[in-house]
Parts: structure tokens; sequence; C-alpha cells
């Protein structure tokens, strides 16, 4: 039986019956399952309830995986090399919270590192966690712990916020110096879609009910 | 109850059930605790609305100084230049690059203004004190939670430039006391906006229908 399950979409957990309450008007529905790549809305407000995601958790793990060997490459290649003033500066990922951390700002520095490092990394590395072994029905150990701990991190995962924020600057430094995008930049944009795929790839709901449903196995 | 097209449908509070804020599971409210992932429940954010308005005042408090110091300071064949947010939005737009001027107004003035003000009206509909369509307000707090984040733009950008321009005499830059006024604002009306319940607002709409609907009292004879 644990074979198939990876095969069976989203499972119904034990007991009932399964209901979704709506986060903005309070409305009481009964849940019943939906088709695959359809959404269900609150009948009151139009707020989306939830929604079954097409392979949910397949896609979940091959996008944080991938999101995952990305942080690597954004870690270690330099974002952009800058000629100026017969001097070549380059930009790392962790060298712009290091930079605010040493120039007398640690706290925003902290804050930097935290948005842009800890939580991506968090999520990425705890989806890979949770949802590789769910595809075999599995539970990893201290799954759930991960799950909320993640649910709580998933506002401050800013990516896609810094990488306007990479665009405005080098606009701010192209008219006096030199720029060259390195390998980094466009590892950088990868991880931002890898991301933004991976969290989208499942709902919230869903995956609980993997969890419970591989909790009593 | 509330009514769609003419059928009842009901609310948490009359059932005495309640969503878990992580896992959605539907619980009984008196069960205190989560069944399935053990998170506290509760009927509503706990004191929503004052704790929305005081990280709201403190965000306006901070939203002067992130405004007023500078953001960074660089220092160009020893002549130091302060420039504060406002400048630097203002440098843009004097050199042409209109687009990132208004990436840069809107993200870091008018994001942080309006989610303010919209906040501040989103506590007010809910306490009855201003008339409120509350699936209009609903959406106006879905975006709010959406838009915030994108207020640290300039936080990143800062990062950047300081990480980047570091050209010995020639050109030197570092961050200014503004960033981390700044950088406050955008954490302080973020939780603002986690804070904030908008269940409270179809409550109040609910207590406004009720008092409406209400039968006058029978004159006494």
């Amino acid at each position: 039986m644990r074979t198939r399950l990876s095969i069976l979409t989203w499972p119904e957990p034990k007991g009932g019956p399964h209901r979704a309450i709506c986060h903005y008007c309070d409305t009481v529905h009964v849940a019943d399952p939906i088709a695959e790549g359809s959404r269900a809305n609150c009948v009151l407000c139009g707020a989306t309830l939830f929604q079954n995601r097409p392979a949910s958790l397949v896609r979940v793990t091959s996008f944080s995986l991938t999101a995952l060997l990305l942080m690597i490459v954004v870690h270690t290649a330099p974002f952009v090399d800058m000629d100026a003033a017969g001097l070549r500066t380059e930009l790392t990922l962790p060298g712009a919270a290091r930079a605010l951390i040493d120039e007398g700002t640690p706290l925003v520095g902290l804050g930097v590192a935290l948005f842009t490092i800890i939580t991506p990394l968090i999520l990425a590395g705890g989806l890979v966690y949770v949802c590789a072994p769910l595809i075999f029905g599995r539970l990893a150990p201290g799954a759930m712990f991960v799950t909320r701990w993640m649910s709580r991190s998933e506002p401050w995962n800013m990516i896609e916020v810094f990488l306007l924020g990479v665009l405005v600057s080098l606009l701010k430094l192209g008219k006096v110096a030199d720029l060259h995008f390195g390998i980094g930049f466009w590892a950088f944009a990868g991880l931002m879609v890898c991301m933004a795929a991976a969290v989208a790839a499942i709902d919230k709901r869903e995956l609980w009910d993997r969890l419970e449903v591989a909790k009593g196995q | 109850m509330s009514k769609v097209n003419g059928k009842e449908v009901p609310r948490g509070l009359e059932l005495g059930l309640a969503g878990c804020h992580v896992c959605e599971k539907v619980s009984p409210v008196a069960e205190v605790h989560c069944p399935r992932c053990g998170t506290h429940l509760h009927m509503r954010k706990p004191d929503s609305i004052t704790r929305t308005l005081a990280l709201l005042i403190a965000a306006a408090v901070m939203y002067v100084p992130a405004n007023l110091l500078p953001i960074l300071t660089s220092r160009e064949l020893g002549i130091s230049t302060e420039s504060t947010i406002i400048a630097g939005m203002v440098e843009f737009w004097n050199t042409g690059a209109y687009p990132i001027a208004l990436v840069i107004f809107t993200a870091s003035i008018l994001i942080p203004l309006l989610k303010i003000v919209a906040l501040l009206w989103l506590c007010a509909a809910a306490k009855g004190l201003v008339p409120h369509s509350a699936k209009l307000l609903g959406k106006v707090y879905w975006v709010t939670e959406l838009l915030g984040r994108w207020s640290m733009v300039d936080i990143f950008v800062v990062a950047i430039l300081v990480a980047m321009v570091q050209l010995g005499n020639y050109m030197v830059i570092t961050p200014g006391s503004g960033a981390l006024a700044f950088a406050g604002v955008v954490m302080l009306t973020m939780f603002a906006a986690m804070s904030f319940d908008p269940k409270l607002l179809w409550d109040q709409l609910e207590r406004e229908e009720e008092m409406s609907t209400a039968q006058p009292l029978p004159e006494s004879e």
C-alpha cells in the first residue's frame, strides 16, 4: 500500500467531516475533495480556501532541490564585477549582508542575511526534507515541527525583492563604472523562480493532510 | 449567520469552530491546541486591534527618522554627501531615470505610508467607526499583506552599494542611521499586518445587521 500512496492524489485523513474556514470572513465550509488543478473559493467573500495543485509533491521536491543547488552557486560565484577607478570589486550575496555588519549597521546587516540567506535556506531545505519522504508515504522525523517553522518563515523570504534591489543598484552604478554580470546573478534569478514555484506547488492544507495520513500509517 | 443567495451559511464563531493558523484544520476552539499540529487555537487573533494599533504607532514614529536621516553616505575624493531616501529618488528623477525613480517612490515612500493608512482604516472599520464593505476591505487587507515586503528594496540597494563601492580614496559608500529606522518601519508594518484579523470586519458587519433588523421594542401601555 505504501508505494501506491505517491500515485494517489491528495489523500483524505481519517475522521471527518472535513471542514474549511475562510481566513477572511470565518464562513464554515464542508471541504469536499476537488479535482487536480482547481481551487475552492469561499461562498461568502470569494477568497481562495484551498487549491489542488497537480503533481504537487514531485513538483515541490524538484523545485526546492534545484533551489538548494542554485544556492551553492549563488553563495560561491560573484553576482557582478565592477571595474572603476582602476579597482575591481565584486558583489556576492553574503558580501552584501557582511558589508552592512562591518560598516556599523549590524542589525540591518543581520536582517538582510535573514531575509536573503537564512529564510530561503529554511524554506528550500525544509521543503525537500518534508516532501521527498512524503512521495513514498513516509514521514521524516520532526516533519511537522519543520513544516510549522516553514510557514512561520515564509513571509520573510525576500529573494525577489533582493533581485529588484540588485537591478536598481546596477542602474545607479552603471553610469560611473563598468559592470559585468557573473554566474551568480543568473543563478540568483533562477533561484528566485524555483523558490516561487516550489512554494506555490503545494497547498498548505494538502501538505498537512499528507503529513497526517503518513503519520497514521 | 450570513446569507448567500438567501441561504444561510454558518460562521466559525457561532459553531465554536476555529481554523488552525498553521495547518488549517478546523477544530472546536474548546480543544485549546490544534490536534494535528499543536498550535494554539483561537477564535480571533489575540488583542488584534490593540496590537495592530501599537505596531502602527511605532511604525509611524519610525517613519520620521527613516525619511529625515541619511540612508547612506558617500565619500567621493574626500567630500562626504549624505543622502536620504527622498534625495536618492530625486537624483534618479533628475538624471532622467524615471522608471527607477517611480519604483523607489512606490516601494519606499508610497507603500509604507499606504500600509499605515490602510491598516488604520481597517482597525477603524472593525471597530465600527467608519462604514465599510467587508468584502472590499478584505481585499485591501490581502493587498497590504502582499505588498509589504517590497518596501525592503531600498535596504537591499544600500547593502549592495556599500558592498560594491569600496574604492579606497576615490569613492566609499557607508550605510547611514536612516537605514535602521527604515528597516524598522518595514518590519513593524509587516508585523502590524500579521496581527490584524480580517474576520473582525465581518463580525462588525454582522453586529450592524443585527442592530438594523432588531425589532423595535413594543410600546408600553
